[in-house]
């Protein structure tokens, strides 16, 4: 874990329903809020060239990542009425079918939720330096490409 | 002077080293230019240049200690 004073976003391997769970209910107390909305991003099992994808082995330049991560979560708190937002990506291997992004936005009305979560779910896509190894059944591999 | 040069992503397949320490450059041109002699795949690939975790636009000039990274594009999510 780099040393910053950044939140650290990053977690080992798959972003697990468990986790997600209990990140809801800690906002049970919370009682201001109206509305959550949440982003998963799940492996595809992508066939490309008769071959399949069978988990994304994620790496990131951390440091700038967290820093990067900042910066979008302060300017969607001064564009959107949020709460709070949550962001976790997973590093390392996720299996296909497994979560790797867990965004969770909040505020006391749905459409800032809602659309605070998908700003930064584009942002994250566009912006943070992630990279996805997709790893074939036969052991051979491919970088992956964001749309 | 001495700076750090990190490697992510498809262009560490090629340099199949994360990071390097590079001393005697004053600037990314020199760096890259550096990089594409001992790694000549590089020149094909499309990549950013981030110094002290800032993209740049142009040729910056580094100071002693400064950390350079080439960021092939970003595929998170």
């Amino acid at each position: 874990m780099p040393a910053t004073k950044f939140k650290n976003i990053f977690i080992e391997g798959p972003v697990t329903p468990a986790f997600i769970a209990e990140k809801i209910l800690a906002h049970q107390d919370k009682v201001n809020i109206g509305a959550h909305s949440i982003f998963l991003g799940q492996v595809r099992a992508d066939e490309i060239n008769g071959k399949t994808v069978t988990a994304i082995e994620y790496t990131s330049y951390e440091e700038m990542a967290l820093v990067k991560m900042h910066a979008i979560r302060e300017e969607t708190f001064s564009k959107f009425e949020l709460t709070c937002a949550h962001v976790y990506h997973s590093l390392g291997i996720v299996k296909s079918g497994e979560i790797s992004l867990f965004v969770f936005t909040s505020s006391p009305h749905r459409r800032a939720a809602i659309d605070a979560c998908s700003e930064m779910v584009e942002r994250i896509k566009k912006e943070l330096p992630v990279w996805g190894k997709e790893l074939f059944d036969d052991e051979s591999y491919k970088w992956k490409v964001n749309n | 002077m001495k700076v750090k040069v990190l490697i992510f992503g498809q262009l560490k397949d090629i340099t199949q080293s994360a990071s390097f320490e590079v001393t005697d450059v004053n600037d990314t041109n020199e760096i890259i230019e550096r990089m594409n002699n001992v790694y000549p795949e590089l020149k094909k690939m499309k990549y950013l240049v981030a110094v002290e975790k800032e993209i740049i636009q142009g040729n910056t000039i580094l100071r002693d200690n400064f950390t350079v990274a080439l960021l092939p594009p970003y595929s998170g999510g």
